[in-house]
């Protein structure tokens, strides 16, 4: 089964309007490790996480480990997206964290090479996995072509840690699908103001799922409060776009004007969120492989951009969202190739967009704020209009 | 609304502007300086100038708007909005008719869309880089061995220009480095620099689009060989303010005045 957390951590972040305790990642995967836990380091950022857990195998994810980029720009080229960048120079580093190898799901073509650098090239004493997600929507070639990788992966697992056990499996799912109901009625909340909490609150939570046991990430979330009445809606109301939420700079320059980011479209948030709550699982084989196809559409995953802008539109209308951020990470591919049409079509309905260029940066630069400033401004005006 | 007055502050990198305005809307005074190193220093000093100009004191000022990069340093205003709106909102009473703010100001250009009210619609504004901006002309004025006037000379525009990166300031400048010990005469790098600007302008404004009259505010506008190429470029008369530096100061005095306005008009008050 998988283990709840009664290991000691620290407590160092405590959300103000939340009154729970979000663990300090580093912390808390330090506590994790030095207590036998089995740790993946899994790169973005979809993957079969139920069946990692099955395995006892805790996946925690890299994302934009902090730090700066130094002996990963020897291998890279300067065109690579800081998210490769970052993780690289984590991997390099051999962190203790780390105990059960890395896995490097298909998400893009550089975290595909990534992959095959790592376990070709640089070479880590971690076993380096592999999972090459479908591109493209849901059909019979598709549903197919990943219940295979499903399984040929449970193969892999099991020459190194023995045969599954189905019922950890069918745990596993059942904790997963939990977790997605949580999730999906607490984005519900905020869309409908039904959730006390500010952007960067809200951000850290999404985020914990990244590097928390499942099992404590479940507690977090039963201790959100969702409110029975709506609360005070914020003074603009905005959508974000992309691959990871704005900076904790950002959030809080947000927070600070009154503009409540009220839905996104974030691929380390709703778009790893099934659309629509999903049937308790029986068949762990089929609810994992629906679960995929259920997914918001994601420029990661190909398929059709007018499904992407219908959602996108769907989500807008429910939220109430007056305007849009796309939140670029520099030489992201994949987004980038969706960006030009998204902002066309929005601009076409007259719905303001701000397009802001990342890297990663914990600063804010002054360009930067005097553009999102002004874009609120716009907000304002609309919202008092 | 009689001895009502307004004023804007705008803290820009180069230079730090006021603008002082009556109930009315009336231009009474306005202030040019160089920021230098300190902006809060440098907005006491313009907006003390321009309260003597305008023959007024400190207290007879009703609300006061800092605007630019360095709004945050104004103490003393009762409100800060950025400079995307404050040019909005100034080429607006001076141009009614606007529809397009090109603002080329010294450390950023901004193409800003309004309505027909002034309010902005759209913007887009230039990337880290300084090329395009105030700066850029600096820098390559200082390395031209020219002051700033003889930098806008007004050029024949069909006549040869060196040709020069508009996408960074320090190539830019390596480039006109490799033109002089080329013997290139200067007037062709100049004409070279204002081309570099406009086609760096021209990238932003095709990205948002015209509408109606384009207003050129910010120092730059006073570059009369950049207007022109400009001009060319969009197929249009641009509209040059008599002070294109203070447009935005003056959009902040209107803005501080329409705030006061509505304050009065509130159903709490």
């Amino acid at each position: 089964m998988l283990r709840f957390s009664k290991h000691e951590t620290t407590f160092n972040e405590i959300t103000k309007n939340m009154n729970i305790s979000i663990p300090d990642r580093s912390e808390y995967l330090k506590t994790l490790a030095q207590s036998g836990q089995k740790i993946m380091g899994v790169l973005p950022a979809l993957y079969p996480r139920e069946l990692l857990w099955a395995f006892d195998i805790h996946a925690t994810e890299i994302w934009d480990p902090p730090g700066e980029i130094l002996h990963a720009n020897a291998h890279l080229q300067t065109t690579i997206c800081p998210i490769v960048k970052k993780s690289l120079e984590f991997i390099l580093k051999e962190p203790d964290i780390i105990n059960a190898g890395y896995l490097f799901p298909h998400t893009c073509d550089s975290l595909q090479n990534l992959g095959t650098q790592v376990k070709d090239l640089i070479g880590v004493s971690l076993p380096v996995y592999t999972f090459y997600n479908p591109k493209g929507s849901f059909n019979k070639m598709t549903t197919k072509y990943y219940r295979d990788i499903l399984q040929n992966y449970q193969l892999t697992l099991e020459t190194i840690y023995g045969p599954l056990n189905p019922e950890k499996l069918l745990a596993a799912c059942v904790l997963s699908h939990k977790i997605d109901s949580y999730l999906l009625a607490i984005q519900q909340a905020r869309m409908t103001d039904h959730l006390a909490m500010n952007n960067l609150d809200y951000f850290k939570l999404m985020r914990a799922q990244e590097y928390l046991l499942p099992s404590d990430y479940l507690s977090l979330l039963e201790q959100v409060d969702i409110l029975d009445q709506p609360s005070e809606s914020p003074r603009a109301r905005l959508m974000v776009s992309g691959i990871l939420p704005p900076t904790s700079e950002i959030l809080r320059f947000l927070d600070e004007l009154g503009v409540g980011i009220v839905a996104d479209d974030l691929l380390a948030g709703s778009r790893r969120i099934p659309k629509f709550p999903m049937d308790t699982p029986v068949s762990p084989l089929d609810y994992l492989t629906d679960r995929f196809f259920v997914l918001p559409p994601c420029s990661t995953r190909g398929g059709d951009l007018d499904e992407r802008l219908h959602h996108l539109s769907k989500l807008m209308d429910a939220s109430q969202a007056q305007g849009m951020l796309f939140d670029m990470i520099k030489f992201c591919e994949p987004e980038l190739f969706d960006h030009r049409l998204l902002v066309k079509t929005l601009r076409e309905k007259n719905i303001p967009v701000l397009t802001l260029e990342t890297e990663l940066d914990s600063h804010i630069s002054g360009q930067d704020k005097t553009r999102i400033e002004a874009f609120t401004e716009i907000l304002f005006e609309m919202a008092s209009a | 609304m009689a001895d009502l007055y307004f004023a804007g502050v705008d803290v820009g990198s180069l230079s730090t502007d006021v603008s002082i305005i009556d109930h009315s809307g009336k231009v009474l005074s306005e202030i040019v300086i160089p920021t230098g190193v300190n902006g809060s220093e440098a907005a006491e000093e313009a907006f003390g100038s321009a309260l003597n100009l305008a023959d007024l004191t400190r207290e007879g000022i009703t609300a006061i708007t800092a605007t630019g990069y360095g709004r945050a340093s104004v103490a003393f205003a009762t409100g800060k909005t950025t400079e995307i709106s404050c040019h909005g909102v100034g080429a607006h009473q001076l141009f009614p008719r606007t529809g397009t703010v090109i603002d080329i100001g010294g450390q950023d250009s901004k193409v800003i869309q309004i309505d027909s009210h002034g309010r902005m619609l759209d913007f887009t504004m230039n990337d880290k880089c300084a090329a395009g901006t105030g700066r850029f002309l600096e820098v390559m004025a200082n390395r031209l061995e020219l002051d700033l006037d003889e930098l806008s000379s007004p050029l024949n525009i069909k006549g040869e220009s060196a040709p020069i990166s508009s996408t960074c300031t320090v190539f830019a400048e390596s480039e006109v480095i490799s033109l002089l010990a080329k013997n290139t005469p200067r007037e062709e790098i100049v004409h070279g620099l204002q081309r570099s600007i406009v086609n760096r302008i021209w990238s932003m404004v095709t990205s948002i689009g015209v509408e109606g009259e384009v207003t050129l505010t910010g120092g730059v506008a006073h570059n009369k060989g950049l207007v022109a190429l400009l001009e060319e470029k969009l197929g249009l008369t641009l509209n040059i303010p008599e002070n294109p530096q203070t447009v935005g100061a003056l959009g902040g005095a209107h803005i501080a005045r329409r705030a006061y306005q509505s304050n009065l008009e509130s159903p709490t008050n």
